[in-house]
């Protein structure tokens, strides 16, 4: 039998198979008898897949483990919000989430337009052939796959040491790496991006086929979308990264991070292009749409380079059943839109106008266009080649001896152009222009010189760093400019942005001044995230090794350069809070006379422990603490038992009321008498254990920083959440903590400046283009 | 036009150039294993488990401690932990010279890894030529906390 989530699958395939006929039909021999049938047709999928979706969601939520994918990334013992995020935790799942989001822009685009115009009939044509290919995508490795199908219970059903009905009492749980709130939006945010990215693609496709005027006007919007939600899913997982792996930063050129960064730098040379393209549509005609279907192909890399197991990397949370698919994708994806483009160029009369020479607005924007260009490829390069070398050669290169490195070398001097471009292009005067060229030549000027300021740090590569010595020669000439080589340009952008603000300020009329303001707020956060990440990750202090002992918990521990740490306390608790079973203890004592008299079970701490012989046996009293509140709790046996302080323990017996005992002479409100048998351990029952540590730290006898770090073990592995505790100033005091172990506590501390800006930069971002967004420039009733 | 043109040329000379160099530089520089060694921190290690068998035959005869070495390219510890513990010149002698070292990449020997109970690195593991685990060091610790460790194992082999 054919489970429900695969039939709906199996549904949208055919009715969206019947909705690209229709069109089909009517683009290219005039025939009406399917198209009537295509815009409810595509409503009819978008519905089909929302259902599939939350059919997907229910099964989460009610721990239906009978499928493979509900067991592999829930577990019974979750919070509710992290069953809801199992559905994106794996591929099948974002699969699902990915072609889910397509056919509601199909379903925009149906709605919206009716398919009236030919523009918008073949670009929804486009459109479902991509999401057909996703659908097929999604059942080949579908979410809705059952647990018996897995080839291990195969193979134990054959045997018949296995029922066919089986199912798992409980899942595998989610890795320990994604129990964590931005673990919870990165995914969604990074697929919402993938797909949201078709319509523009298509609409560039279109453009290139038939040269069909309004595909810019028609994608914008989505393209500004993507461009913001794949922009805030790639600072999301920055912020995770800063947040739970420890890094200690929000970047670190990870393949996949940086698979996913690429497709957002051509997108944004896309929205460069599509400003001077819709203004003069001789502009960038062919470069636009070029980087509209390179943005999409890049996004297919991007799932790729998650999925092909090739790319080794933090993120190896893909297999690769699907990576033949999608490299096929690509490959027919990047023919065809090499040889429209190529067509395009050849058939382009060449436009006779005057030289206006070198210096000229179009120009400026070519090479910021070709900047983004460059920084993509080096980025795309730069994770593309290893994997490349290991496929053919067997053999696993580094693509420098610290691979930041190789990055940040390359990047940094095409970064310097492009804020040049940007304070040029942003400020650009057809009269002033001699003036603007020499302010130009002079900031270069300065920056030359700057770049052989010598300090004691601040150089491109970290001079101090192990890996510097082993830099081959040509690192190492770029690796010995100085970063302060970046202010003047980046002083000279930020100038032309404020002057351009304040003439945008000037506008009366709303919409422009509206929209300027959403372009000079997108430029500021370029600012600010520049600066936060030379800043802090030039200037962060560290302090590797320290390991304090458990003994010293409460004193003042010197860990050199003037720091001291104090820890205050420290706790393991499994991550359901009293998961391991049985009542809270606050709610006996709210309502005793629901439990007196009663049998009751109850987990938690010891914290106090008495053995008494009562001849011929002992009798112990252990206090149990579960956080809620503490409760007595009776045993007798025939010697002592091994029960200490600090014991996990789950309980189950009678409860019994105003209890005098004779051998400890005290009287008992509420009390719980048990048997030895009746007692079992706690711990076990989580599947999920959080180590945390509560510390302060001082700087020269001044508190600096306060919280508490955690580190969470499961079976799938282990996480960090370093104990991030911000100023005003913008300077993180971050502690990482690797778990108890050996009687200490090893802690790694680092004092990070200016990290603060970065954040404040991916703000200005989303409220910039959030304002561009809002202003629809020139509404058209021409498209609909 | 041809200003665009020239600048498109000037562009895709640069990008072809540029992925040249550095596709040749890695090459030369920045091999960290193949077939049959690793090479991590500037030393040479037998790779993983095909040679797993061969290694303990070596040390068997040279009566060497085995120091197993779990890492991974996309461990951001590990680079560091090559070049400032493993690195270090006089941990570099001791593990050269009187050890067979044996480099497990976590992507690809994910069973080794898994009958040694290691599950990130970097992680390392100090065996006896007949195979028991004399000691485990997990964690990019520094050479100071290494040298010891490195020292003790080698004269408990040897006092064998």
């Amino acid at each position: 039998m054919i489970p429900l989530g695969d039939l709906l699958l199996y549904a949208s395939l055919a009715v969206s198979f019947i909705a690209l006929v229709g069109l089909l039909l009517k683009d290219l021999k005039n025939i009406e008898f399917l198209n009537r049938f295509a815009t409810p047709a595509i409503l009819l999928v978008a519905g089909l897949l929302t259902f599939a979706y939350l059919l997907l969601t229910y099964y989460f939520v009610t721990g239906n483990f009978a499928f493979d994918y509900v067991w592999q990334y829930s577990s019974s013992d979750l919070p509710l919000v992290y069953k809801l995020s199992g559905t994106w935790a794996g591929q099948p799942g974002t699969y699902l989430l990915w072609v889910w989001v397509v056919f509601l822009s199909a379903a925009w685009l149906a709605w919206s337009t009716k398919h009236s115009s030919a523009l918008a009939r073949r670009t929804q044509i486009i459109t479902l052939i991509t999401g057909i290919y996703l659908i097929i995508l999604t059942l080949v490795q579908t979410p809705f796959k059952l647990i018996i199908e897995r080839p291990e219970v195969v193979e134990l059903i054959a045997k018949g040491s296995m029922t066919s009905d089986f199912v798992p009492l409980d899942g595998n749980g989610l890795n320990a790496l994604l129990v964590n709130f931005w673990m919870i939006v990165h995914p969604p945010f990074m697929f919402i991006g993938y797909a949201t990215m078709t319509i523009p693609f298509a609409a560039a496709i279109v453009y290139l086929l038939t040269k069909e005027d309004g595909w810019e006007e028609l994608g914008r919007q989505w393209a500004r979308f993507t461009w913001l939600i794949l922009g805030m899913g790639i600072a999301v997982g920055g912020v995770w990264a800063y947040l739970v792996l420890g890094w200690g930063g929000f970047w670190a050129w990870d393949p996949v991070e940086t698979a996913s960064f690429i497709p957002w730098l051509t997108l944004t040379g896309f929205l460069h292009a599509a400003a001077l393209h819709r203004k003069d549509k001789t502009t960038f005609s062919i470069a636009a749409p070029i980087l509209a279907a390179v943005s999409f192909i890049l996004v297919l890399y991007a799932a790729i380079v998650v999925r092909s197991g090739l790319f080794n990397s933090v993120h190896a949370f893909g297999d690769s059943s699907t990576g033949t698919l999608l490299i096929l994708s690509i490959v027919i994806t990047s023919i065809v839109s090499i040889i429209l483009g190529m067509r395009r160029y050849l058939e382009e009369p060449d436009k006779v106008e005057e030289d206006r020479g070198f210096w000229n607005k179009t120009n400026i924007f070519y090479v910021s266009l070709l900047l983004f260009v460059v920084l993509a490829f080096i980025s795309f390069w730069g994770i593309t080649f290893p994997a490349f070398i290991q496929l053919t050669q067997g053999l696993k290169v580094g693509v420098a001896s610290d691979t930041k490195n190789f990055f940040n070398v390359w990047s940094y001097p095409f970064t310097i152009i492009l804020l040049l471009a940007l304070g040029f292009c942003l400020n650009y005067n057809e009269k002033k222009k001699e003036e603007q060229k020499r302010t130009l030549y002079m900031v270069i000027g300065l920056t030359i010189i700057t770049m052989f300021a010598r300090t004691e740090t601040f150089y491109v590569l970290d001079h101090s760093s192990p890996f510097w010595v082993r830099e081959p020669p040509f690192y190492k000439l770029i690796g010995n400019i100085s970063v302060i080589s970046l202010f003047p340009s980046m002083i000279y952008a930020t100038w032309a942005i404020i002057k351009r603000s304040l003439d945008y300020l000037r506008i009366k009329s709303l919409r422009p001044k509206i929209k300027g303001m959403g372009i000079a707020i997108v430029h500021f956060g370029v600012i600010f995230i520049l600066f936060g990440a030379v800043i802090s990750s030039n200037f962060t202090q560290k302090i590797e090794g320290i390991n304090i002992p458990l003994s010293a918990k409460g004193e003042r521990v010197d860990i050199g350069h003037g720091y001291d740490i104090k820890i205050i306390d420290f706790t393991t608790r499994s991550l359901a809070g009293t998961a391991a079973g049985g009542l809270k203890i606050s709610e006996i004592f709210a309502s005793p006379e629901n439990y007196v008299n009663n049998n009751v079970k109850v987990s938690g701490k010891i914290t106090d422990v008495l053995n008494v012989p009562t001849p011929p046996s002992y009798t112990t009293y252990m206090q149990l603490d579960d956080g809620t509140g503490s409760l007595w709790v009776a045993t007798q046996a025939d010697e002592v038992l091994n029960i200490q302080k600090g014991m996990e323990l789950t309980v189950n017996g009678f409860m019994m009321t105003n209890f005098r005992s004779n051998s400890t002479g005290a009287t008992y409100d509420l009390i719980i008498f048990t048997k030895p048998d009746q007692i079992t351990e706690a711990v076990t029952s989580g599947k999920y254990t959080v180590q945390s540590v509560e510390l302060e730290v001082y700087q020269n006898d001044k508190k600096i920083g306060s919280g508490t770090a955690e580190y969470l073990e499961s079976k799938g592995g282990s996480g960090t959440f370093p104990l991030v505790d911000s100023s005003i100033t913008g300077t993180d005091v971050y502690v990482i903590f690797q778990g108890i172990g050996g009687g200490v506590i090893p802690l790694t501390l680092r004092i990070i400046p200016a990290v603060n800006f970065a954040w404040i930069g991916i703000v200005l971002f989303a409220i910039g283009i959030i304002l561009i967004m809002a202003v629809r420039s020139r509404p058209k009733k021409s498209l609909v | 036009m041809r200003t665009k043109k020239l600048l498109s040329i000037f562009v895709l000379v640069l990008i072809l150039s540029f992925a040249y160099f550095s596709y040749k530089t890695a090459l030369n520089n920045f091999t960290l294993s193949d077939k049959n060694n690793s090479y991590l921190g500037g030393i040479q290690f037998h790779r993983a488990a095909e040679g797993l068998k061969e290694s303990f035959q070596i040390a068997q005869k040279e009566n060497k401690p085995v120091m197993m070495y779990f890492w991974a390219i996309w461990c951001q510890y590990c680079a560091r932990f090559q070049t400032d513990t493993l690195g270090n010149p006089q941990v570099k002698k001791i593990l050269e010279e009187e050890y067979v070292l044996v480099a497990m990449d976590l992507d690809i020997d994910r069973e080794v890894a898994q009958k040694y109970g290691v599950s990130y690195p970097p992680y390392l593991v100090f065996m006896d030529p007949q195979g028991n685990v004399l000691q485990r060091v997990p964690g990019a610790v520094g050479p100071e906390y290494l040298l010891p460790i490195v020292t003790q194992v080698r004269d408990q082999v040897r006092k064998k």
